[in-house]
């Protein structure tokens, strides 16, 4: 029964407009995220630059920190993630000219004028004067560098942060989870070709452009899923078939299962598909330079990383549905994503995963990070997993009362008449 | 006159109050997720363009939502009062309801220590919540589905966030962080043409019935 009722769900589901409207849009977002995606070259002595890496010694820590504080200062503009979003925070007098105390009692520099003349220094010194003015071009230079004031300790010097940290209202550069990450070094050609290492050794390239392709796909499937479960719970109700449906033999675990399970694999599918892609293209690449992929590497992640996120989507938006015979569940899911989504913007480099519903790696490489916050990794998808599993056990058990006529929480009258809606 | 009054009167005590109520709610909680207080010009029009104006989303789609059940709306069409009519009152209500919204933010923002021009940035963003809405009618009235009147604002809220600078043009919603208006009266101009376009479609659905 179980058998016969899924084939029979993903046939309506095929047949349905917003199923097909779903992977229009999935293919657009392969599209222009990965459509031009280029394998990478191994690194070559003599390069202008080999990217940053995070570094630990308290010496550069504290340049770092104080550099992003002198830039953040001038700018009168500070960047916080309170609460793991993002949030511009700009000061009153009072918290500003504290902050101005702050960095000329950690880097000796008094004043606005004296903080934007270090900072025109330091670009200046880099690439000539022409440059110093010309902001386009200070993404491509090595972030500002402050040295500490004279006999200045690391302990005072992070009493000090946490100060400024707790007049921005927590969650900016300065808080203790953020400072290390402040210590970014431009990487030598050495520290270039072990991460490269990693990618071809331990990736076997295709594992890292498989994370790459579940951070750009997972951003779309963090809400999209939410749209046909809720079609789907409407469709019953809006053909006038809920009651007959009700009235079969058939076990309310069986229709919700075979439903639920339906969805996934045709959600699934289209991203499978769309993974082809840029696994031909590791292995022409890897053809030519000698190396052996991992066939397998987007199906392990498609099932490792993106399932889970569907799961739990789908599964809120059947249980929302069915709970309260509307489309509410869009909406809760929007918020969701947009929480989400913002709360990932500065972990984009991987290894920080958190509970995030969207895990982000925005790189095909840092294989360090991804086998640093692998436990972490797992720990998020079997949680999302679980809890999805119980969203559809409590989704069945709603829709089991109904089937009893009970559950008609909104009074007869107007459960009948939104029923046909 | 009256009639319109009373059209808008069971709007707003029985079909809105809800969306209304979410408007709400995300206005309120915005404090915890973005910054409202000394911001800048550019910073204001971030937290106009990327969090305010989803507002629309919430209020202008669910316009024909009253009729979604087709005995009614068989109902309803039977009646002498044009089914256009009852639309358009309630979409201008609505559109009120967000420019009060709108404006009682802005002036939230102005009290907070925030520099911007006020009329430039309530203009903008209505536009913009006038086109995030237009196309959830738009596409509610072409597919007669709420779903989907969801889904495509939202799909075009995301690909806009994802670098759809290059591919909107003078359709992208958040011009006004960089201090351009000229695609505000693009999306002013689609926005009048997508809600014609769903009530439109909404209208034409409706006579193919009666016959």
């Amino acid at each position: 029964m179980l058998g016969q009722l899924f084939v029979r769900e993903c046939r309506q589901t095929a047949k349905s407009l917003i199923y097909w409207l779903i992977v229009l849009i999935l293919i657009f977002d392969f599209t222009t995220q990965l459509g031009e995606m280029e394998i990478d070259e191994e690194p070559q002595p003599g390069q202008e630059s080999y990217g940053y890496r995070q570094s630990e010694d308290p010496d550069i820590i504290m340049r770092s920190t104080l550099g992003q504080l002198t830039e953040e200062y001038v700018r009168e503009n500070y960047t916080t993630y309170p609460i793991g979003f993002y949030k511009n925070v700009t000061l009153n007098e009072k918290d500003d000219a504290r902050i101005g105390q702050i960095l000329e009692e950690t880097a000796g520099i008094a004043g606005r004028e004296s903080a934007e003349q270090v900072r025109e220094e330091w670009y200046a010194a880099q690439n000539g004067q022409d440059s110093a003015d010309n902001m386009e071009n200070m993404m491509y230079q090595e972030p500002l560098k402050v040295k500490p004031a004279d006999g200045l300790t690391y302990e005072h010097f992070t009493e000090l942060m946490d100060e400024a940290d707790k007049i921005l209202g927590g969650g900016s550069n300065y808080g203790k989870e953020y400072r290390e990450k402040n210590a970014q070094v431009p990487m030598t050609y050495e520290d270039a070709v072990k991460e490269y290492g990693a990618l071809i050794e331990e990736d076997r390239l295709t594992g890292g452009y498989a994370r790459l392709f579940c951070d750009y796909m997972v951003i779309f499937l963090g809400i999209l899923p939410v749209f046909l479960a809720v079609t789907r719970g409407l469709r019953d109700r809006r053909s006038m078939m809920q009651e007959l449906i009700y009235t079969r033999k058939c076990s309310s675990l069986t229709v919700m299962v075979s439903r639920y399970l339906a969805m996934l694999v045709m959600l699934t599918l289209p991203v499978l598909i769309l993974s082809l892609n840029p696994l031909l293209k590791c292995m022409s690449y890897a053809g030519k330079a000698g190396i052996t992929v991992d066939m397998l590497a987007f199906v392990k992640y498609t099932f490792g990383w993106l399932l889970p996120t569907v799961m739990a989507v789908t599964a809120l938006g059947m249980f929302l549905t069915e709970l309260t015979d509307t489309a509410a569940a869009v909406l809760v899911q929007g918020a969701w994503w947009f929480i989400a989504v913002f709360g990932g913007v500065d972990r984009l480099k991987g290894g920080m995963y958190g509970w995030n519903l969207m895990p982000r790696h925005n790189t095909e490489l840092n294989w360090q990070g991804f086998h640093g916050g692998f436990a972490q990794l797992a720990a998020n998808r079997l949680f999302y997993m679980a809890a999805a599993l119980l969203l559809v056990a409590l989704t069945v058990f709603i829709y089991s009362q109904k089937r009893k006529g009970r559950l008609h929480i909104r009074g007869k009258i107007l459960a009948n008449r939104k029923s046909k809606s | 006159m009256e009639r319109y009054w009373q059209i808008e009167k069971v709007n707003l005590k029985y079909h809105i109050p809800l969306h209304v109520l979410i408007s709400v709610l995300l206005l309120l909680i915005s404090p915890f997720l973005i910054g409202v207080a000394n911001l800048g010009a550019q910073d204001t029009a971030k937290a106009l363009e990327m969090y305010v104006a989803l507002i629309g989303i919430v209020l202008l789609p669910p316009v024909f939502l009253p009729e979604q059940n087709h005995d009614i709306r068989d109902l309803i069409y039977t009646k002498y009062l044009n089914g256009t009519a009852i639309y358009l009152v309630r979409i201008l209500g609505n559109i009120l309801l967000m420019a009060v919204l709108l404006g009682l933010y802005i002036g939230m923002l102005a009290y907070h220590g925030c520099e911007f021009p006020a009329g430039k940035y309530f203009c903008g963003t209505l536009t913009e919540m006038l086109f995030l809405g237009g196309l959830g009618v738009f596409f509610y009235g072409l597919c007669d589905n709420l779903v989907i009147g969801y889904m495509a604002p939202i799909v075009y809220y995301i690909a806009a966030i994802g670098g759809g600078e290059k591919y909107m043009k003078m359709f992208y919603p958040f011009s006004m962080v960089r201090g351009s208006y000229g695609e505000k009266v693009w999306l002013a101009f689609g926005a009048v043409i997508l809600v014609i376009g769903g009530v439109w479609f909404r209208c034409r659905r409706k006579r193919r019935f009666v016959r």
